[in-house]
């Protein structure tokens, strides 16, 4: 078995599963955020009359909000806040960061745990060698509150296997953007994706969690990285290990996946999502000169503190076209203190940014952050959809921290390579 | 002469000590009608209001109640410039008269929450760039009153216009500052005068030391609270004494912005060499050109004096500002929400006052902390230094420089919630929820409630 059949083995109860058997497994995590959070509790108050089984494995955080801007999110906020008090759930309320990163850095995620979450982006948790699936707020509500448990289909699993070096320009979230539009839109439906080899082994954590951040993009199932030293060492210090003993993966050799998809990434150019969907990828140097109004660094796919490093390594003693605006989203606390204690708020201040709290930042302009008819924003989200930043005429480039540095430095879309 | 007001000798007896309606009144006509029959005869003594009016209208001898034409030096808008714009686009033919004395800053509601406001932002910009606006201050700059101090576009003696009710607070570094509305700054745009009514004007005596956890925000709540919201309906409000002359310009900048909510049409103090200090450091050339100062013997319609050495923290509660009690009345109340930030108290030295008292503590469980920089100088001062790095760690969330959620920008609550605010507004509905609360207070005061979760006087975190 790989690992998530091995997860999903054992918390079915289950010597072995085989991809397509149908198993009800115990859930480990069910985190949600303000939003779902919202609707998830309400459901669950009005339809269903039986108690929470496992609150300390439930989570919320306060993400897509930061500073309400009405009373109607006002309450969406104090209605979450009282339902996390009364069920004795945990809350990470407003300026903990976006909620994945938040529940990992809070100790809440480790490898071998099945995580569920009412966020399409949930399989990011993969990164940390867990089975991670979105679900909707009425399967949470429903099954997971009061039986602690949810029912999978096994995946089959699909690997991609990378290997060589980047090109100087070339970032991992490139790399993550340009396998969306190879694997395609539909290309992966259902599947587990197993991302390795030795340029995924060579990677960090932080930037490991772009690869099953793809997942809903491809219309897999979950993505994950088999957990290695690195993982294990974040995890003890998050006091998150409780899942992994007795966890048996078989060694490669061994596993049959459905398929293997081998890419060298030596040759990849920096990439950029164009609307109206994440998989519609293209080389920057193909829409270069595009003008932007906005930049962020921020959401699932950035505000790491690395993003936070590349983008002052392009912007230090520099400032930001007078068109643009740049916002800074600090994924965590954590990320923000430390961006302070390194000197970056304060470069990047200097060159103009504006620094969001630790949140979703601009994502659905929820809190704030939308466009006019018209503008166009490079960012580091995980989403470009229509209409999801202000208005329905409105246009998102999804790139990496560098092409979103250098966009936000000539006020137009740029390719990072012509700065280094 | 007018009926002293005398405030702050006895903390319980300065509360409950409110001046009839009715003598004030009659003093304010006597000496209104004193002072025009001595500026008719053109010899009198003038106050600092007469003489900054003079100048802007280029005429001699205005008594109080005159109504001139005058050509204010500079016409601030704020994010609300998108109004002035449409009203422009409806006139015909119609010209910008001086665009260089023209100041838009981008601090109400930004960044955009939604395309229609990131529509009148955008609307802004560029009418801004198309015109020539001499003065262009996009999101993340700040709080227009602070924006246009630090970068050196307020100087004593100028008269200056804005769509902001706290303009009075131009005050501080000698100006006459005043909120107009928006079609008045229309009005300006295109000919470059603007009708005024020379004010009355009020003498506020600030003497004694301040007490640890005592600020200037605690003397003007008490003001506030003893002379009630229309104390200066229309009077020019001059700060004078030894306490005002002790104070920094960012101290002095609260004392003249929270002089609007005693009805003031501005506020001044008499500009020195801390002022002077302030403006060569802002870059401003020649800072005393046009400066002015009243004259002895000026006559006032109304006087006041605070003894600051024992006075105690106050607070205003809902929903007026004018409903100031002593903290120890209202201490303990539970709240929902602290909020540091607004054109009242979130300078840089509000910062450190904020920080010094949440060093290596934790805001408590259950409490929302945000805090606003009032601008992008605040926030770099704060980054450098070390502040901001202390609020994140106590549990603040930090915003991005602007009005925040004094201006509705942020910081709403819900129904029964209750906020402490260093703002200088706690009218029901400001913030969220018509049934929801809001008290006003200095930073120190905030910081410490915000470590308790209940109103706590800052004297007991200080010791």
């Amino acid at each position: 078995m790989n690992l998530v059949e091995s997860i999903l083995a054992r918390a079915s109860g289950r010597k072995s599963v085989e991809p397509g058997e149908i198993v009800i497994a115990e859930v480990d995590r069910m985190i949600m955020h303000d939003l779902s959070g919202y609707m998830t509790a309400r459901v669950y108050d009005e339809k269903v009359s039986k108690p929470l089984k496992h609150p300390d494995r439930v989570i919320m955080v306060f993400d897509h909000l930061f500073s309400p801007p009405r009373e109607q999110e006002a309450e969406v906020l104090k209605s979450g806040r009282e339902w996390a008090a009364k069920y004795g759930i945990r809350l990470l309320d407003c300026g903990n960061g976006n909620i994945h990163n938040a529940v990992a850095r809070n100790g809440f995620i480790g490898p071998g745990m099945v995580v569920v979450g009412s966020d399409s982006h949930t399989p990011v948790h993969g990164a940390l060698g867990a089975f991670a699936v979105a679900v909707g707020n009425d399967c949470h509500a429903g099954m997971v509150f009061p039986h602690g448990k949810a029912w999978f289909r096994v995946p089959s699993t699909v690997r991609i296997e990378l290997s060589g070096t980047l090109r100087a320009g070339t970032t991992p979230r490139d790399v993550a953007l340009w396998l969306v539009s190879r694997i395609g839109e539909d290309g992966a439906v259902y599947k587990a994706l197993e991302f390795g080899g030795p340029f995924i082994e060579a990677l960090g954590l932080f930037d490991r969690w772009l690869f099953p951040l793809i997942t809903v993009d491809v219309g897999a199932k979950c993505g994950y990285i088999e957990p290695d030293e690195k993982v294990f060492e974040f995890a003890r210090a998050a006091n998150a290990m409780q899942c992994w003993s007795g966890l048996e993966i078989a060694p490669r050799h061994e596993r049959r996946p459905e398929a293997v998809l081998t890419y060298d990434v030596s040759s990849i150019e920096p990439q950029v999502a164009c609307p109206p969907t994440v998989g519609n990828v293209k080389p920057v140097s193909e829409v270069a000169g595009k003008s932007v109004q906005w930049a962020e660094i921020g959401g699932h796919g950035g505000g790491r503190v690395e993003d936070i490093r590349m983008l002052a390594q392009v912007l230090g003693g520099k400032s930001v076209h007078p068109a643009v605006r740049l916002n800074v989203v600090p994924s965590s606390r954590a990320v923000f203190k430390q961006a302070l204690d390194e000197g970056l708020v304060q470069v990047l201040h200097a060159a103009g940014a504006l620094w969001f709290p630790p949140s979703t930042g601009s994502n659905q302009s929820v809190n704030m952050g939308a466009m006019a008819a018209g503008e166009a924003m490079i960012s580091t989200h995980s989403r470009n959809f229509p209409g999801r930043n202000g208005s329905a005429d409105a246009s998102m480039y999804l790139g990496s921290a560098l092409t979103v540095a250098a966009s936000a430095l000539r006020g137009c879309l740029t390719d990072v390579r012509e700065m280094l | 002469m007018s009926a002293p007001t005398k405030t702050g000798a006895d903390p319980q007896a300065s509360a409950s000590a409110k001046t009839g309606a009715g003598p004030q009144a009659s003093a304010v006509a006597k000496a209104a009608e004193t002072s025009s029959v001595k500026g008719a005869a053109g010899t009198a003594p003038r106050t600092f209001a007469q003489k900054a009016i003079e100048r802007a209208s280029g005429s001699s001898g205005l008594a109080p109640g005159t109504i001139v034409e005058v050509e204010p030096d500079l016409y601030m808008s704020h994010t609300a410039s998108w109004r002035c714009i449409k009203t422009f686009e409806k006139l015909p033919g119609a010209a910008i008269r001086h665009p260089e004395r023209i100041a838009m800053v981008m601090d109400h509601i930004s960044p955009a929450p939604t395309a229609q406001v990131a529509g009148h932002h955008r609307l802004c910009r560029e009418f801004a760039r198309a015109h020539g606006v001499g003065h262009f201050f996009d999101v993340n700059e700040g709080i227009a009153h602070l924006v246009l101090m630090e970068r050196g576009l307020i100087k004593p003696g100028e008269v200056i216009i804005g769509t902001d009710s706290h303009s009075t607070i131009y005050g501080a570094l000698g100006a006459l500052g005043t909120g107009v509305g928006f079609s008045e700054i229309t009005a300006t745009w295109v000919t470059g005068v603007l009708w005024m009514m020379v004010p009355d004007s009020m003498k506020v005596t600030l003497e004694g030391k301040l007490p640890a956890g005592v600020y200037p925000k605690d003397i003007m709540l008490r003001l506030i609270g003893d002379l009630t919201a229309d104390g200066a309906t229309y009077l020019s409000v001059e700060f004078e004494g030894g306490l005002t002359a002790a104070m920094s310009i960012s101290q002095r900048m609260t004392l003249c912005n929270l002089a609007m909510e005693l009805g003031a049409k501005n506020a001044f103090v008499k500009p020195d060499a801390v002022a002077y200090e302030y403006l060569t450091a802002a870059g401003v050339e020649d800072p005393a050109r046009h400066a002015l100062i009243s004259d002895a013997g000026a006559s006032y319609v109304r006087e006041s004096r605070i003894d600051a050495a024992r006075l105690p923290p106050q607070v205003a509660c809902p929903h007026t500002v004018d409903n100031v009690r002593p903290v120890g009345e209202v201490a303990g109340l539970k709240l929902d929400q602290v909020f540091v930030g607004s054109c009242a108290n979130a300078k840089y030295d509000d910062l450190v006052e904020v920080a010094r008292i949440l060093k290596g503590r934790r805001v408590a469980a259950g409490i929302r902390m945000l805090v606003t920089p009032g601008s992008r100088d605040t926030m770099k001062r704060a980054a450098d230094s070390g502040v901001l790095s202390t609020l994140i760690e106590a549990g603040a969330i930090i915003t991005n420089p602007g009005c925040g959620a004094c201006a509705g920008d942020g910081g709403a609550m819900d129904k029964g919630e209750v906020t402490l605010s260093t703002a200088n507004r706690n009218f029901r509905g400001r913030m969220g929820s018509y049934e929801s609360d809001i008290y006003l207070a200095s930073p120190a005061t905030a910081a410490a409630s915000a470590l308790t979760g209940v109103i706590t006087d800052p004297r007991e975190v200080l010791q």
